[in-house]
C-alpha cells in the first residue's frame, strides 16, 4: 500500500520509493531508504504524514507520501 | 599563528549553536561567491592561537544537486579548512551519522562531535564513544552544545588535531551509480561502524500529549496563531523599557540643543539636524533593535523547544502554494504586528532563498501603524459600513498582494526544482537555555542597532532636506516644490500633492502618515517635525477631516489609503530587511517594486472608484 493509505499506529516497512534523483537524494538522505522500519504517527486528510523512522519524527506532505510504498509488519 | 576548521552537520544538529557559542560576536555573514547561500565566518582564540571558523550551509547530505550541498563539498575538497569538525545528533546516531558516510569520500582530516548527549542518555541510549573512534580513526567527542565547559573541551581537541591531523581510516562507503543504491551502501556503512558501539531498541514511538494537540488538523493551527500573537505581545513587553529610554533622548535633547546652538547664531538648518532629526533617529533605531531584541528572544525560545517545526507542519500545504516553507507563518503573523519583527523573524527559515522570499511576502501585510492609520483617514470620508469595506478590501488585496510578490520574486528566490514539497523532521522538545537564547538576541540586537543607525541617518537626513522649510510652512519646503511640479504625474496615479507627499512619508514611518496629512490641509505643523515627532504631534482628526474632504475627492482618498497601505514598509523595516538578508541588491530590488506597485495600484482604484463616486 501507499504510505498515505497506512494508518496511525501502524508498524511497517518501507517497501519502495520511486521519485527523480532529486526527489530520492533528498527523502533517503533524511533517512528513508528501502526496507527501513517505521511507524505512522499521524496521517489525517490534507495534512501530511507524520512517520517516526530512525528514531526521527519526520512530516512529509502527501505529494511526496504517495510515492512511497510501505507494507504493515 | 592561525588554524582554520569548518563545521559540518544536518539541520537541527546543533551545529548553530556550536558556532554562535564558538565565535562569540567575532562573526562575518556575507554570500558564497556567486550563490543566494549564507556564508558565516568567524573566529576564535585560543591558547594565543587564532582559529577561523567557517560553518557550512546545513543539508541533510552531499550528493544532492542543491547549492548548498555543491557548496559544501567544493568546500572541503579545497582543503582551504585544515579540520572538518562533523556533527552528529548522538540522539538519532543512526540516522545523523549519514552526514560521515558523505563526509568519508572526501578524505579528509576530520573529527567527530557527538552533539546532544544528554538527550541520548535521557532516552537510556548508551554510546561507546571509545570504541567508536577506535573503529572511524578519528577522535569522537561526547557534547552538549548549550554546557559551556563542553566548548573548552572542543577547542583543546581543535587545538591538537590541527597539529596532527587524522584521516578517517575505515574505507569509505562504495560509491553506486544508481541514487537508491548508494545511499542505502551508505547507510549500510554507518550500521556497520555503530554495530557494538551502540544499540537501536526497537520501540513504539509514543506522541507526547502536547504534540498529539499540537499535530491536530485544525486545533493546532489555532494554537500556533495564539502562539506566535501571544510572541508579539512579549516581543513588544521587551522592547518598552529600551524604546522608552529611548524616547526620552528626543525629549531630553531638543530644547537645550536648540538653545545653545540658536544662541551661537547657527544656522537653523543645522539646528534642527541637531536637535531633532538626530535625536529621534537615535530614538527609532533604539526602539526598533530594542523590539529586535524582543523579537529574537521569544522566536529563539520557539525554535529552541520546537514549537516553530510544529508551525511548518501545520502551514507547510498553504504556505507551499506561495513558494514558502511552513516555517514562515511565524513571521508571517508577526508581520500583522510589526513588519520589523516579521523581517527579522525570518531567521527561522532554513535558507538564504526563503529568507530574502519570506521577507518580500511579510511586506505586504499591513503592520499595526497601518490598521491605526487606515480607520482615521477613512472615516473622514465615509461612513462606518463604507470604513468596514475598505479595510475588507484591503485584506483580501493581501493575499492578491502576496502572491504577486510570490509570482515575481519566487522562481529566483525559492527555484521551482527546490520546492518538491516538505520533508522534515520534527525535533523533540526541548527544554529552552535561556542563557544562550539571550546571550544570542542581544549579540543580534547590538549588531542590527549598530549597522542599521548609518542607513537610517542617511535617509532621515533626505527625508530632512527635503521636509525643511525655515518657518515650519509646507510651501517653503523642497518636498512642497517636487510635489506640486510632478502633481500633474501624480495625480494620474490618482494623488494630488499633498495626498502624495503623505504618501512619502510613510515610506518613512507610518506613524507620520496622520501629521502628515495635518501639514499639508492645515498647515497646523511642519512635515518634518510629523515626521520626527510622530508620537508627539497631536491631530484633530475632526478638523483634519474637514480639510481634507473640501481639498481631496473619495476617489482620491480611497487610492491613497490603498497605496499607502500597499508601499514600502517603513524605513525601520526597510533597513532591517537590508541588515537581515545582507543584500543591498535585493531590498532595493523589492522595495521598487513594492512603491511601483501601490503607485499601480493607486492608479486603478482611483480611476475606477471615479466611475461609482
Amino acid at each position: 500500500m501507499k504510505l498515505t493509505d497506512s494508518t496511525a499506529d501502524m508498524q511497517g516497512r518501507i517497501l519502495s520509493v520511486g521519485g527523480d534523483d532529486h526527489f530520492m537524494n533528498r527523502i533517503t538522505s533524511i533517512g528513508i531508504t528501502e526496507g527501513t522500519a517505521f511507524q505512522t504517527v499521524r496521517n489525517d486528510r490534507k495534512m501530511p504524514v507524520l512517520i517516526y523512522l530512525r528514531e526521527t519524527l519526520i512530516s512529509l506532505n502527501r505529494a511526496d507520501a504517495e510515492r512511497i510504498e510501505v507494507e504493515a509488519v | 599563528m592561525t588554524g582554520s576548521i569548518a563545521l559540518l552537520g544536518q539541520p537541527n544538529s546543533g551545529k548553530s549553536t556550536i558556532y554562535n557559542n564558538l565565535t562569540g560576536a567575532r562573526q562575518h555573514v556575507g554570500n558564497w561567491a556567486g550563490k543566494t547561500v549564507e556564508k558565516n565566518e568567524g573566529s576564535f582564540t585560543y591558547n594565543g592561537v587564532k582559529y577561523t571558523v567557517t560553518d557550512l550551509p546545513g543539508s541533510y547530505g552531499l550528493s544532492g544537486n542543491s547549492d548548498e550541498e555543491i557548496i559544501t563539498t567544493d568546500f572541503i575538497k579545497s582543503g582551504k579548512s585544515e579540520l572538518t569538525v562533523v556533527l552528529v545528533d548522538a540522539s538519532q546516531l543512526e540516522r545523523s551519522m549519514f552526514m560521515l558516510a558523505e563526509f568519508a569520500r572526501l578524505d579528509k582530516p576530520a573529527m567527530l562531535v557527538l552533539n546532544m548527549m544528554d538527550v541520548a542518555k535521557d532516552m537510556g541510549k548508551d554510546i561507546d564513544t571509545d570504541a567508536l573512534a577506535k573503529k572511524l580513526g578519528i577522535p569522537v567527542l561526547p557534547f552538549n552544545a548549550t554546557d559551556t565547559k563542553d566548548y573548552d573541551k572542543l577547542k583543546k581537541l581543535i587545538a591538537e588535531e590541527l597539529k596532527k591531523p587524522h584521516k578517517l581510516s575505515v574505507k569509505a562507503p562504495e560509491g553506486k551509480a544508481d541514487v537508491k543504491a548508494d545511499s542505502k551502501a551508505k547507510f549500510d556503512w554507518v550500521s556497520e561502524i555503530l554495530e557494538n558501539v551502540t544499540r537501536t531498541r526497537e520501540s513504539v514511538y509514543k506522541m507526547s500529549k502536547f504534540d498529539r494537540v499540537m499535530t491536530r488538523p485544525i486545533l493546532g493551527k489555532v494554537i500556533c496563531i495564539a502562539v506566535v500573537l501571544l510572541a508579539f505581545m512579549v516581543s513588544m513587553i521587551v522592547m518598552l523599557p529600551f524604546a522608552g529610554v529611548g524616547q526620552m533622548i528626543p525629549t531630553l535633547l531638543h530644547e537645550p540643543v536648540d538653545k545653545l546652538l540658536t544662541g551661537w547664531n547657527v544656522h537653523p538648518w543645522i539646528v534642527n539636524i541637531f536637535s531633532m532629526m538626530i535625536p529621534n533617529t537615535l530614538s527609532f533605531t533604539i526602539s526598533m533593535a530594542s523590539f529586535v531584541l524582543g523579537v529574537n528572544i521569544v522566536f529563539g525560545f520557539l525554535e529552541e523547544t520546537g514549537f516553530i517545526a510544529r508551525a511548518a507542519y501545520q502551514f507547510d500545504g498553504l504556505l507551499s502554494k506561495l513558494g514558502l516553507q511552513g516555517k514562515a507563518i511565524c513571521p508571517m503573523l508577526m508581520g500583522f504586528g510589526c513588519t520589523i519583527g516579521g523581517a527579522c523573524g525570518t531567521r527561522v527559515m532554513d535558507n538564504w532563498g526563503q529568507r530574502m522570499l519570506a521577507m518580500s511576502i511579510v511586506w505586504a501585510i499591513p503592520c499595526a501603524s497601518i490598521w491605526s492609520i487606515i480607520p482615521v483617514v477613512s472615516g473622514m470620508f465615509f461612513t462606518w459600513w463604507q470604513t468596514m469595506l475598505v479595510c475588507v478590501g484591503i485584506l483580501a488585496y493581501v493575499v492578491v498582494s502576496m502572491i504577486i510578490v510570490s509570482k515575481v520574486f519566487g522562481r529566483k528566490l525559492a527555484p521551482m526544482e527546490t520546492r518538491s514539497g516538505m520533508i522534515m523532521e520534527l525535533p523533540p522538545y526541548h527544554k529552552a537555555h535561556w542563557k544562550h537564547i539571550l546571550k544570542e538576541a542581544f549579540f543580534k540586537a547590538w549588531d542590527i542597532f549598530k549597522r542599521a543607525l548609518g542607513t537610517v541617518t542617511l535617509v532621515s537626513l533626505i527625508f530632512y532636506v527635503l521636509s525643511f522649510s525655515r518657518d515650519g510652512n509646507v510651501n517653503n519646503s523642497l518636498l512642497y516644490r517636487v510635489g506640486t511640479t510632478i502633481e500633474p504625474v501624480t495625480k494620474f496615479f490618482g494623488m494630488g500633492w499633498q495626498t502624495f507627499v503623505a504618501f512619502l512619508s510613510g515610506a518613512f514611518a507610518k506613524e507620520a502618515v496622520l501629521g502628515t496629512l495635518n501639514a499639508v490641509f492645515m498647515g497646523g505643523n511642519s512635515v518634518m517635525e510629523a515626521a520626527f515627532f510622530s508620537q508627539g504631534t497631536s491631530t484633530d482628526t475632526a478638523l483634519l477631516g474637514t480639510a481634507m474632504s473640501q481639498a481631496v475627492s473619495a476617489a482620491e482618498a480611497l487610492a491613497f489609503m490603498f497605496a499607502t497601505t500597499f508601499s514600502v514598509p517603513c524605513l525601520m523595516a526597510l533597513s532591517t530587511t537590508y541588515k537581515e538578508s545582507h543584500s543591498l541588491k535585493w531590498t532595493v530590488k523589492v522595495a521598487l517594486f513594492y512603491i511601483c506597485n501601490a503607485l499601480v495600484l493607486s492608479c486603478i482604484v482611483y480611476h475606477v472608484a471615479e466611475l461609482f463616486m
